[in-house]
């Protein structure tokens, strides 16, 4: 009697774990298969959105996962920015992301140390942010953007006027 | 004691054995590959199958994107592995995932990339394949081969252009040229482009390509079949590493954007890169709105004659203006301002600017708004319900046309347009000192800001600051400079926050009126030119207008207008601020103004107008605490 009992609890606490483990898992995310990619003009006022394609969330990748994926590819995007053909503000060569995370509705986004050398003039700094930011804010679920610099959070970049040491949202610009 | 010591002999022995196993040094081969005179050995590459896989943050590896200028995206734990060439392209493999993408193209992979030991294995050939290079075998020795990887024919209004494209810079030449063909040869590369390609109409109408020369010192030479009357120019670079030779009319060297003006709508930033040529106009028409009351809604469609980009947005209640700005376009019907259909009270059409159609509503309500895009252009639906003002987009963008796609609007709750959200400084600010303004010269000291054609920034902001400081000391006005000298504010080599709040501290902590940042732009070429007027907080916007205003109206320079912008100093003003960039100091006729003492005095003059517009006449001395 008692080991039935016994049996009974632990065939329900399989199961929990088997359904959790599915919701977990198979928890659809909100980003389709196309992420719009934002340049900005050489202008520096006009954001030029183009697409490309994303892969669909795979088996065993959970919603929060693909989130994270999703920012990490976009970011990488943004900074390799359009083909070389076009006029557009650039980070500076050989920027590329370390990482990236969400947080709530927060991407934080880990440059490396060449995006220290955009410090050509406000035009370009400016220009560059604005991109990245305008790009992973137009992803379901994230409203702003944390900037880091290898690691580390700085006010701007070395020389630079652009506010850092906050996330920046599109409402900045 | 033996015993002992046999058993334990034995279990090292078998640790050392599973370490040995489980490491992926001692699977992996390496492959020593000739690249430009040197070998690049990848230590780890395994045989999957006939395909070979590499591991991606192996040192050879890196090495070599180093050498052509791309970069690796992977952390451990990562399950997306991102190469970035310099052309530049994203180069996207997945963990477990066969699919991969080079830039908009999904392609497959033989195999899925995999973790082993903690290195994720990407497919290696495919890898090489997409950074434009393939391996090659030479006699005992596997060259890594630079490969020609595209090579486009873009139509436009001023005539077509032919664009290659390699791995490394491009060394070709055009061999000979007759009335209907035409040979290029590019040197030290082969191809993986197909031997012939029938274009058919336009300039080119066929391609041939052939590789001769060594594995080593590879030649590919390009045959152009030209219709007939075709006249072209000599060859010319976008960058080092494009090739590009203009025909009927079209120029070579010039980048495509300035025969294309809007990029969106190259081929190449389609999802699906069509392999034809493209023929896209300069400029897409809106060749008709119009407006169709259907139950309990009205439908306004908006056609388009091409693939364009749109934006919109709404105002909060009780404004409930919508508009709805299509990008690169000339509108070829008459611009109308028309009443509506309930709910829509108005609808007008314009060119709002030389490249942008303007289609704004008036709305009776705050009423639920859907906006499609599709291959014809954009449908909005205005349906009379009343939204919920805390719950719906307030701005959107898409793309009509071919690849007709909403993007996601920025989520609600963010702040209106016209309307920005609150900011921490304050804006019922009353000066201490109303008598008081901070001007702050840009950088200084150890910072020399940017430098240009042998002017530097903080000399010329100084120049121009000391001027502002005169006009309104004349003026009645107290002035105190953040520097006067070409000194640091705060300390030598320090931080930039330090030295920027350094500058703040001089205004807040004197309670000034007013505080003016002088900054000169600069960008990495010569294009951008003018004066830009910077401003953050709501209490800034007026200044900025103000002193824009007069620099419009008096300065001889491009108005480059107001721009809102999160830049530190402006920020953590208390009072109204304002960052004004006079001119550029990379732009060389911008940087002959900068010189001028005269046109120095013309823009100082036109700043204190601006401050002065904003602030009115300086109080009489009596009202000020003393500064």
């Amino acid at each position: 009697m008692r080991t039935s009992r016994a049996f009974f609890w632990i065939a329900v606490l399989v199961v929990v774990a088997g359904v959790s483990w599915y919701v977990a898992t198979h928890q659809r995310s909100p980003v389709g298969d196309r992420i719009t990619v934002y340049y900005t003009k050489t202008d520096g006022a006009s954001e030029i959105p183009w697409t490309v394609s994303m892969r669909p969330q795979q088996s065993g990748e959970s919603a929060a996962e693909h989130l994270r994926n999703t920012v990490l590819y976009a970011a990488t995007q943004t900074i390799a920015g359009p083909p070389s053909t076009v006029s557009a503000i650039r980070f500076p060569t050989g920027t590329h992301v370390l990482s990236a995370d969400v947080n709530d509705s927060t991407a934080t986004v880990d440059l490396s140390g060449e995006v220290k050398n955009l410090t050509s003039g406000v035009l370009a700094e400016s220009g560059a942010f604005k991109a990245l930011v305008w790009t992973l804010t137009a992803i379901p679920g994230i409203n702003q953007v944390a900037v880091r610099v290898q690691g580390q959070t700085l006010s701007t970049l070395p020389g630079g006027h652009l506010e850092l040491d906050e996330p920046l949202r599109r409402s900045d610009w | 004691m033996s015993r002992y010591a046999v058993r334990i002999g034995s279990a090292l022995a078998l640790l050392a054995a599973l370490v040995l196993c489980a490491s992926p040094a001692f699977a992996d081969d390496h492959l020593a590959l000739r690249l430009d005179g040197k070998t690049i050995v990848l230590a780890h590459v395994r045989s999957q199958g006939a395909a070979r896989a590499i591991a991606a943050d192996d040192p050879g590896l890196l090495s070599l994107l180093n050498a052509i200028g791309a970069t690796l995206t992977w952390q451990p734990g990562e399950r997306y592995v991102l190469f970035t060439t310099a052309e530049p392209v994203v180069v996207s493999f997945a963990v477990g995932d066969t699919r991969y993408d080079v830039g908009p193209v999904k392609q497959t992979a033989p195999f899925a990339p995999y973790l082993l030991g903690g290195h994720p294995y990407v497919p290696l050939d495919e890898l090489l394949h997409a950074l434009d290079f393939a391996i090659k075998p030479s006699g005992s020795q596997l060259v890594l081969q630079p490969q020609l990887a595209s090579l486009d024919v873009q139509s436009s209004d001023m005539g077509a252009k032919l664009v290659a494209h390699a791995g490394i810079p491009i060394d070709a030449r055009i061999a000979s040229a007759s009335s209907n063909k035409l040979v290029v040869t590019f040197d030290g590369v082969g191809s993986i482009l197909p031997a012939t390609r029938v274009v058919g109409s336009g300039p080119v109408q066929r391609i041939d390509v052939r590789t001769t020369g060594s594995v080593l010192h590879p030649q590919t030479q390009v045959t152009l079949s030209l219709a007939p009357g075709t006249t072209h120019t000599a060859a010319g670079t976008d960058d080092q590493r494009d090739f590009t030779i203009g025909f009927n009319g079209a120029q070579a060297g010039q980048p495509i954007a300035q025969a294309q003006p809007a990029p969106q709508e190259t081929p190449q930033f389609s999802p699906a890169p069509s392999p034809a040529p493209s023929a896209t106009a300069a400029q897409v028409q809106v060749t008709a709105v119009d407006t169709q009351p259907q139950n309990g809604s009205v439908a306004i469609s908006v056609a388009v004659s091409g693939n364009a980009t749109y934006e919109w947005h709404r105002l909060r209640p009780p404004d409930n203006r919508f508009w709805l700005d299509v990008h690169n376009a000339r509108l070829a019907i008459p611009p109308a301002d028309q009443p509506g259909s309930d709910p829509v009270t108005a609808v007008r059409v314009h060119q709002q600017s030389p490249d942008t159609v303007r289609i704004a509503l008036s709305l009776a309500d705050f009423d639920t708004i859907d906006v499609a895009p599709n291959a014809g252009g954009v449908l909005i639906t205005v349906n009379d319900t009343v939204a919920d003002e805390k719950s719906v987009p307030h701005a959107g963008s898409g793309m009509v046309g071919d690849n007709a796609v909403a993007v996601a609007s920025p989520p609600p709750g963010g702040p209106w347009k016209f309307q920005p959200r609150p900011s921490p400084s304050p804006s019922n600010y009353v000066a201490a000192n109303p008598r008081l303004i901070v001007i702050d010269p840009g950088h200084g000291g150890s910072d020399a800001g940017s430098i240009h054609g042998g002017m530097v920034e903080k000399t010329v902001t100084l120049q121009i600051s000391k001027r502002l400081q005169q006009i309104l000391i004349s003026r009645g006005w107290q002035v105190v400079m953040t520097r006067t000298d070409d000194r640091d504010v705060y300390a030598p080599n320090d931080s930039a926050k330090d030295e920027l709040q350094a500058r703040d501290d001089v205004a807040n902590t004197r309670g000034a009126r007013v505080f003016v940042s002088i900054h000169l732009n600069a960008y990495i070429n010569s294009g951008p030119h003018g004066a830009t007027v910077y401003y953050y907080k709501p209490s800034d916007l007026a200044l900025a207008q103000a002193v824009d205003k007069r620099i419009g109206a008096s300065v001889n320079v491009k108005n480059d207008g107001i721009v809102k912008d999160k830049l530190y100093v402006v920020h953590h003003a208390n009072m109204p601020a304002t960052l004004i960039e006079a001119a550029f100091d990379s732009n060389p006729d911008d940087r002959a103004l900068l010189a001028d003492p005269q046109w120095q005095q013309q823009m100082a003059q036109a700043i204190a107008d601006g401050i002065q517009d904003f602030a009115g006449a300086p109080p009489p001395p009596s009202t000020t605490n003393g500064e």
